[in-house]
């Protein structure tokens, strides 16, 4: 995003609408950190400048730096070109809320979701990669249903396309699957990672809840240092045909 | 989209607060499925909802959006997302949900138990759950947990810190209700999941806190 400083009459009455806080005074009018800005759009749409001197300047569209508002702004949908056949916006994948009928976290697996720079902060794409390169050597496979998997320039090694490295987004999900048994192992593994980031990042798990209703999973994280939020994120079961074990 | 796992709060005041989101499946059941997300939102707007909309629609019901106008856009959408304040809203939408049988999965977030407890009611078996194992990293760049409540109802964080603070401060100030103030932030999210009735009572247990504490100082 840009503002025109033409039309700017520096009424103060945007900087609070960004999320990044990455519009500032300057000379009599408000500027952009451009290299900040994650092109989320809430500025254009919500802050009511009533000038609109708030615009989108064509240089955000043009690749890589277009690869922020495809992952800052939910209205936006991935470019066809970067990501061919998935056809979505917002960030993720279908993830568990379809698992009933995907069968895609199946028992015996656990789901992870890491995503960066949630809540609020955002983060460069190079955080994302301390993670993804540390996961590859122990073994997880990024598919290619994430959208992360589009931005890697070598999939099996978890790099990103080196000019993708220093650009900056709202958020970007991490998603894998794991063998139960590599939870201790992998869990391990990211709570040293995660020390060297330099962003947030909310962390999931996915499961299935067994016959019961029950989720054992619970105290194997609590025994990790992990603490599990009493509110979560529930798929009912009622999507058809569903995935019977 | 994890976009409504990780809703920060109290087991207090998270018992008023639930998303259901209906989603379909790419290779599934999305060819054709206008109709019956229609059906879906028919249903969701029975039961009273606190706010809708989906990234799709640019824009939420707090924000504008016209159910009606939004119903006929649904041919090219693959999910419906909805915020309810009540558990008893939640247990009647899921059963008339069971009862319309479309076939579309649907998830529920909110308190872990309550949803358990809702879907034995109602006859369901929860499927599959995404934990949150909350925030790492460098969690000295977060706001005050109070503000993060707050934000994190819109999981695309697309509600900004100074704008939480600056409401908050017109609250207090008597500028703004709370009403006004909840209305005010709700704005950005276009998914229609910030729920706006929680967003009241936060910022009233906010004002209430200040008002304690000016009482202790006196």
């Amino acid at each position: 995003m840009r503002i025109d400083p033409e039309k700017c009459t520096a009424c103060a009455q945007c900087p609070d609408y960004c999320p990044v806080t990455c519009i500032h005074e300057g000379d009599g009018v408000y500027f952009m950190d451009e290299d900040e800005c994650v092109e989320c759009g809430v500025c254009l749409r919500d802050a009511g400048c009533p000038t609109e001197a708030i615009y989108m300047p064509e240089e955000s569209n043009r690749y890589p730096r277009s690869i922020r508002a495809a992952f800052s702004d939910p209205a936006v949908q991935y470019p066809e070109e970067l990501f061919p056949d998935l056809k979505q916006g917002g960030r993720g994948t279908e993830e568990m809320k379809t698992n009933d009928v995907t069968g895609n976290f199946p028992r015996g697996e656990f789901g992870m979701t890491l995503e960066f720079g949630r809540p609020g902060t955002g983060t460069r794409l190079r955080e994302v990669e301390k993670v993804t390169t540390l996961l590859t050597s122990l073994g997880i496979r990024f598919e290619g249903s994430n959208a992360l998997f589009f931005l890697l320039e070598e999939p099996e090694r978890g790099v990103l396309k080196r000019e993708l490295r220093d650009e900056k987004v709202l958020s970007i999900i991490v998603e894998f699957t794991l063998a139960e048994a590599q939870l201790e192992t992998i869990v391990a593994a990211l709570f040293e990672v995660l020390q060297t980031v330099d962003t947030v990042v909310s962390w999931g798990l996915v499961t299935r809840f067994e016959e019961d209703g029950s989720l054992p999973v619970t105290d194997r994280l609590e025994k990790l240092g992990l603490t599990v939020r009493p509110n979560a994120k529930v798929n009912m079961g009622m999507g058809r045909p569903i995935i019977e074990d | 989209m994890s976009h409504s796992a990780h809703r920060c709060g109290t087991i207090r005041n998270l018992q008023n607060d639930y998303t259901m989101y209906a989603r379909t499946s790419r290779h599934v059941n999305r060819e054709g499925c206008g109709p019956k997300l229609r059906k879906i939102l028919d249903i969701f707007l029975s039961e009273n909802p606190v706010n809708f909309g989906s990234s799709h629609s640019g824009k939420s019901f707090a924000a504008g959006l016209d159910p009606e106008e939004y119903s006929r856009s649904l041919d090219k959408a693959y999910a419906v997302a909805c915020c309810f304040s009540s558990a008893s809203a939640i247990r009647n939408v899921l059963g008339k949900l069971k009862e319309a049988d479309t076939g579309i999965s649907i998830v529920v977030s909110g308190l872990i138990e309550e949803i358990k407890k809702i879907a034995e009611e109602v006859g369901l078996k929860p499927h599959t759950v995404l934990l949150s194992l909350g925030v790492h990293g460098r969690k000295e760049l977060l706001p005050k947990e109070k503000v993060l409540e707050i934000t994190t109802m819109c999981g695309h964080g697309l509600v900004a810190t100074p704008l939480v603070e600056e409401v908050a401060e017109k609250v207090k100030e008597g500028k703004l209700t709370p009403e006004q103030g909840a209305r005010f932030l709700a704005q950005p999210c276009p998914c229609g999941i910030f729920n706006l009735d929680r967003c009241v009572e936060l910022l009233k247990e906010q004002l209430s806190e200040i008002s304690q504490e000016g009482g202790e100082k006196g």
